[in-house]
């Protein structure tokens, strides 16, 4: 359990907070009691194979129900909301195997992702009064822009289908960011992604994180997370083992016998 | 004169969930290992149930010559046995071409579909619309009355020869053997749970659950009890009454069901075949990495399911006494209701699940006014919506 | 009967059939909805249409209303009453868009397959309350004495004979140019195997059409086929008769009810019910309640069976429980499938190549005691076809339509073609 986690952020800079949270997969305990909050910025995840870190990014997204537990974003109690209730309130995640539509165009799929388009409402679309094609004309220009930096906009028109692996999961993030997240949850986002892009997203991020986004962000590269976090939480078969700075965690006895001492850091 | 109470419709549902069992044990075969929510089954009962029509009774089909009439029960076998033969022939020509595809689910029902639509046709095509019967000895109810009175109870039976009601039958049972037989039933029921029981293990895996053999015991006790010791009529002023009307048909119709469930379920869980059945129902994939051969077991699923069909039809088509070529297509909605109730994975699910459909059926049509004998398929439904409403993955989950 | 006649019957069925269809590749091409209660809309909405408009003391009916609709307005003229039982058709699609919502509450959280056992479920079940249920829609005798609209203006004369037969001639011929122009256009954009088939169909069609009533009939066959808006023998000077109005109503029905679900799908709303369909836990992460979506998505699709239904009831002129069977969903579920799932214009070209196989082999000379055999037979050739569709071309004949969003001033309208 967590009673040292000694940085935990002061509470008014808490946004996400999770008490006691429990997830069973039948016999399998996936979750065992995580007691942990959130403050903004970037706070890595970390834990070996199997630790729970996609488990539990799918119980704070309502895409699962915690059997115990409690989940509290900026102030609101989200346990057990649905998944679209969880991201209109501005807590969005990817998914670690990317769920490109595959027979959508890339452009589809980005501009799947802007929330409140007037369009989408069936009255909106029936209508079509200005403010659906001021919604479209500008939601098609985040979509580009996005594109653009992720290299994906010579792409637009190619079935997401016929995408990379690695522009999978370019096009999964793209996508998050473009539904006007307060926090991100990131599940492993650069894994198979090429060095130059990786800095440049981590730039990005960056760049997200001075505007007021804040990340929680899912990583097996011990460097990465050492780099770029400000915060780090260690995972490990469904308990927080430790909370701190990434200093603090990697030297953490219990975290280097835990996971770092199965890689070769 | 006695009327048929509660009872009777309970016995009757067992007999209707019977045959619903009966399409309901290939289906859930198909449905869990082929991983096709087979809407042509209904039709595959159909064409059984024709089959068997063929041995049996050709005069009825106009194109065949009379070539004289085979007893149903030989019948049936053939038609089983040709049947199996069609099954591998979906799976061959069809099926299997689609899983080769990797054809998602909702593409297996449409294919389905378009099976259901050229087998019905395929029957009335060659056979034609007409209500044919089979070719068999007529079978006569007999009326078991249930007397309770004062002193015990007291045996009744009654069959209808020539026209008039004749007893055949008259005896009894006094309160203290009514008793004693329960429970030494109750007893011998128990002892073979505990004796049958072992460790809870991880490889514990029961050819029968203890539960249900115990229970199957114990009503078997009873039954045989009853049978063998029969007293004196303990008078014959009822307190309370009731009737059930049975006949051979019946019991027939139930015993081939369970014993086709048992048979099913042995195969499935002894020879090397079923565990390969049931590896792949588990996950296809890793099947063949361990060296499963799955188009062979898809096969082998094609041709049991489709036999267990024929003889679902069979059965439908001797308990009601008439063949049309809708008569599977209306029994389809009660036996996927019965295998989605049952949860898709095993023989014993699915006859569970066929009897509580088929007793909810009979029992409902008991209790509604007389008007509502239509809505019995409703009632099956509105259970079957019921539940997956609060368990959408069926009473005994495990998909 | 004249091959014109016979075509106006035909190309009303496919028109209707096609509006039914079309609603049902909302549910099912569009939004991934296995609906196999279909039919059950259809049903709703022609019930609801008939009683709403049936005077209220129609002769043998003994269910709840006549609420005589076009009688209320009838004092405003043919406009007036017209008006009416357009009311009434309104009526019938709120109904079956308010009975989906009620099958649509427990069963659209199912899986997919238990979605389409449910609603096939629940359809037979409705069907089975408006055929045991005399109170309500008088059970099984059906409706008969159904109100038409406009019947009393038909059949339609502007004057003298050759005043009608100029007029309505002209039309006729205008449409045959019209659907020349139409079928150049799509020649040149087809490919070879395209242009091969269009090829042939249309010089079959001709040839039967126009070729084969010369050479049998003469000049008064050919006559009738190329005027054949124009009915020489309704009424006193000939004119516009009624079932050809009925056809002009169905083909109206059906351009509306194609522009309103193109309208719907080409937007924003429309892509998220395509990501529904191809993964539903997108969409959700991404914020879209997508339950509203599918509810939506299925009441309006069958509001659209339940127009088809209000049309069906005025082309048939009856209506009955055994007329609304489970295989009219499955007929239409066939044809969106050849035409191509997710195509609106491949919904119309499915829905004409089946019923021409289900009604054009009426032409085929068989022994009436085989008439079984031949509609069996039929069948077969359906259900073989959808299989081998399925197999060789899943997409369908014209595969997954393009999507375009019209944007005013946006020269990258187009861009999000498929
Ligand atoms: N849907 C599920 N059904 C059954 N077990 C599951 C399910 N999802 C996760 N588990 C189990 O829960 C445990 C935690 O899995 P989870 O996916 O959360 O791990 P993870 O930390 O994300 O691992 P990785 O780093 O490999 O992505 C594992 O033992 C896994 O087998
Ligand atoms: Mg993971």
């Amino acid at each position: 359990m967590s009673e040292d986690s000694s940085v935990a952020p002061s509470p008014e800079e808490t946004i996400l907070a999770v008490e006691d949270l429990e997830k069973h997969f039948g016999g399998i305990v996936a979750l065992d009691g995580v007691d942990l909050s959130v403050g903004s910025g970037i706070t890595g995840l970390i834990g070996p194979n199997g630790a729970g870190k996609t488990t539990f990014f799918n119980c704070l997204t309502g895409f699962y129900t915690p059997e115990v537990g409690s989940i509290t974003f900026q102030g609101a109690d989200i346990t057990g909301s649905r998944p679209a209730a969880v991201a209109k309130s501005g807590m969005v995640r990817t998914f670690q195997i990317p769920r490109e539509l595959s027979e959508m165009t890339v452009l589809e799929n980005l501009l799947l992702a802007p929330p409140d388009q007037s369009g989408e409402r069936l009255s909106g679309a029936w209508l079509r009064g200005d403010a659906f094609v001021d919604d479209e004309l500008s939601v098609r220009e985040r979509a580009l822009e996005m594109a653009e930096f992720f290299e994906l906009d010579h792409l637009l028109d190619e079935p997401a289908g016929n995408l990379s692996g690695g522009q999978r999961k370019l096009l999964e993030l793209a996508r998050a960011l473009l539904t006007d997240p307060e926090m991100v949850l990131l599940d492993e986002p650069l894994a198979g992604v090429n060095p130059t892009l990786e800095e440049k997203i981590l730039d990005r991020i960056h760049d997200l994180e001075a505007q007021g986004y804040s990340f929680l962000f899912v990583e097996h590269d011990i460097e990465m997370i050492m780099n770029h976090c400000d915060r780090v939480i260690v995972l490990h078969r469904g308990e927080v083992l430790t909370t701190g700075t990434p200093e603090e965690v990697q030297t953490d006895d219990r975290v280097i016998e835990a996971y770092l001492g199965e890689v070769d850091v | 004169m006695v009327d048929a109470g509660l009872l009777d419709a309970i016995v009757q549902g067992l007999i209707t969930g019977s045959i619903i069992a009966g399409g309901a044990l290939g289906l859930s075969l198909i449905y869990n290992i082929a991983e096709v929510p087979n809407f042509a089954h209904g039709d595959m009962i159909t064409i059984g149930a024709y089959l068997a029509l063929v041995f049996n009774n050709p005069a009825e089909i106009p194109f065949l010559p009379a070539f004289g009439s085979a007893p149903l029960p030989a019948a049936a076998i053939v038609g089983v046995v040709l049947a199996g033969a069609l099954g591998a022939a979906y799976e061959l020509t069809i099926f299997r071409k689609f899983r080769q595809k990797d054809a998602d689910i909702i593409t297996m029902v449409i294919v389905s579909l378009g099976l259901a639509l050229v087998l019905r046709n395929v029957v009335l095509f060659l056979v034609g619309s007409k209500n044919i019967r089979y070719e068999s000895a007529s079978v006569s109810n007999t009326n078991f009355d249930f007397l309770v009175t004062g002193a015990g109870m007291t045996v009744r039976t009654t069959q209808r020869q020539a026209g008039d009601v004749v007893t055949t039958g008259l005896w009894g049972y006094p309160w203290w053997l009514l008793a004693g037989g329960l429970i030494l039933a109750t007893a011998v029921g128990y002892g073979v749970f505990r004796a049958y029981r072992r460790e809870e293990g991880f490889d514990t895996v029961y050819l029968v659950p203890p539960k249900i053999l115990g229970t199957a015991v114990a009503i078997a006790t009873a039954i045989v009890l009853g049978a063998l010791i029969q007293l004196a009529p303990q008078g014959t002023d009822p307190i309370v009454a009731t009737r059930i009307g049975l006949s051979i048909k019946h019991l027939t119709i139930v015993g081939v069901v369970l014993a086709a469930m048992f048979a099913l379920n042995v195969a499935l869980k002894t020879t090397k075949f079923g565990r390969a059945m049931r590896a792949t129902a588990d996950n296809m994939d890793l099947a063949e990495v361990r060296g499963v051969d799955a188009d062979r077991v898809q096969l082998l699923v094609w041709v049991i399911a489709s036999m267990l069909a024929a003889l679902a039809g069979v059965l439908t088509g001797w308990f009601a006494t008439n063949l049309t070529p809708n008569m599977g297509f209306t029994l389809l909605l009660p036996i996927f209701a019965a295998v989605i109730l049952g949860g898709i994975s095993s023989p014993y699910g699915a006859v569970a699940g066929a009897m509580i459909i088929g007793v909810s059926m009979d029992v409902s049509v008991y209790l509604l006014p007389s008007h509502f004998a239509t809505y019995r398929i409703a009632v099956a439904f509105l259970i079957l919506i019921g539940v997956l409403m609060i368990k959408p993955e069926g009473l005994w989950g495990d998909v | 009967m004249a091959v014109a006649d016979f075509l106006i019957t035909l190309v009303t069925f496919i028109a209707i059939y096609s509006l039914f269809g079309i609603g049902l590749n909302l549910k099912f091409g569009f939004t991934g909805l296995i609906d196999f209660g279909h039919v059950a809309y259809f049903m709703v909405g022609a019930y609801v249409t008939v009683v709403l408009t049936l005077p209220a003391d129609a002769a043998t009916y003994g269910g709840i209303g006549g609420f005589d609709l076009p009688g209320l307005f009838a004092a405003l003229g043919p406009l007036g009453s017209l008006f009416g039982w357009v009311l009434g058709v309104v009526g019938g699609m709120v109904a079956a868009a308010l009975v989906s919502l009620a099958v649509g509450v427990p069963t659209l959280r199912l899986r997919e397959d238990y979605l389409a056992i449910t609603a096939l479920g629940i359809a037979t079940i409705l069907n089975t309350v408006v055929k045991d249920e005399d109170w309500l829609f008088n059970g099984p005798y059906g409706i008969s004495g159904i109100h038409k609209p406009l019947v009393d203006v038909f059949p339609l004369s502007l004057g003298s004979f050759t005043v009608n037969m100029a007029v309505f001639g002209l039309l006729s011929v205008a449409v045959f140019a019209y659907v020349a122009y139409w079928l150049v256009n799509r020649f040149r954009e087809a490919g070879r195997t395209g242009r091969i088939a269009m090829a042939v169909s249309v010089g079959l069609v001709s040839l039967w059409y126009f070729v084969m009533p010369a050479i049998d009939g003469g000049t008064v066959e050919l006559t009738k086929n190329v005027l054949w808006l124009f009915d020489p023998t309704a009424g006193p000077n000939g004119g516009l008769d009624y079932d050809r109005f009925v056809l002009i109503l169905a083909v109206g029905f059906l351009a509306g009810g194609y522009h309103w679900v193109e309208r719907t799908i080409n937007s924003p709303y429309g892509r998220v019910l395509r990501a529904i369909r191809e993964d539903e836990d997108v969409p959700q992460a991404l914020g879209k309640e997508t339950f509203q979506y599918k509810m939506q998505g299925l009441m309006f699709g069958s509001a659209l069976a339940g127009a088809a239904g209000a049309l069906w009831a005025v082309n048939i002129g009856f209506v009955s429980p055994d007329q609304f069977a489970s295989t009219i969903t499955f007929f239409a579920f066939t044809a969106v499938i050849i035409g191509g799932t997710a195509n609106n214009k491949g919904v119309i070209l499915g829905t004409t190549v089946f019923w021409a196989i289900r009604n054009g082999t009426r032409f085929i000379d068989v022994p009436s005691q085989y008439s079984i055999q031949l509609a069996a037979a039929r069948l077969i050739l359906i259900g073989a076809i959808l299989i081998v569709i399925l197999y060789y071309r899943p997409q369908g004949l014209l595969g997954e339509q393009d999507y375009d969003i019209d944007l005013p001033g946006s020269a990258t309208g187009g861009s999000d073609d498929v």
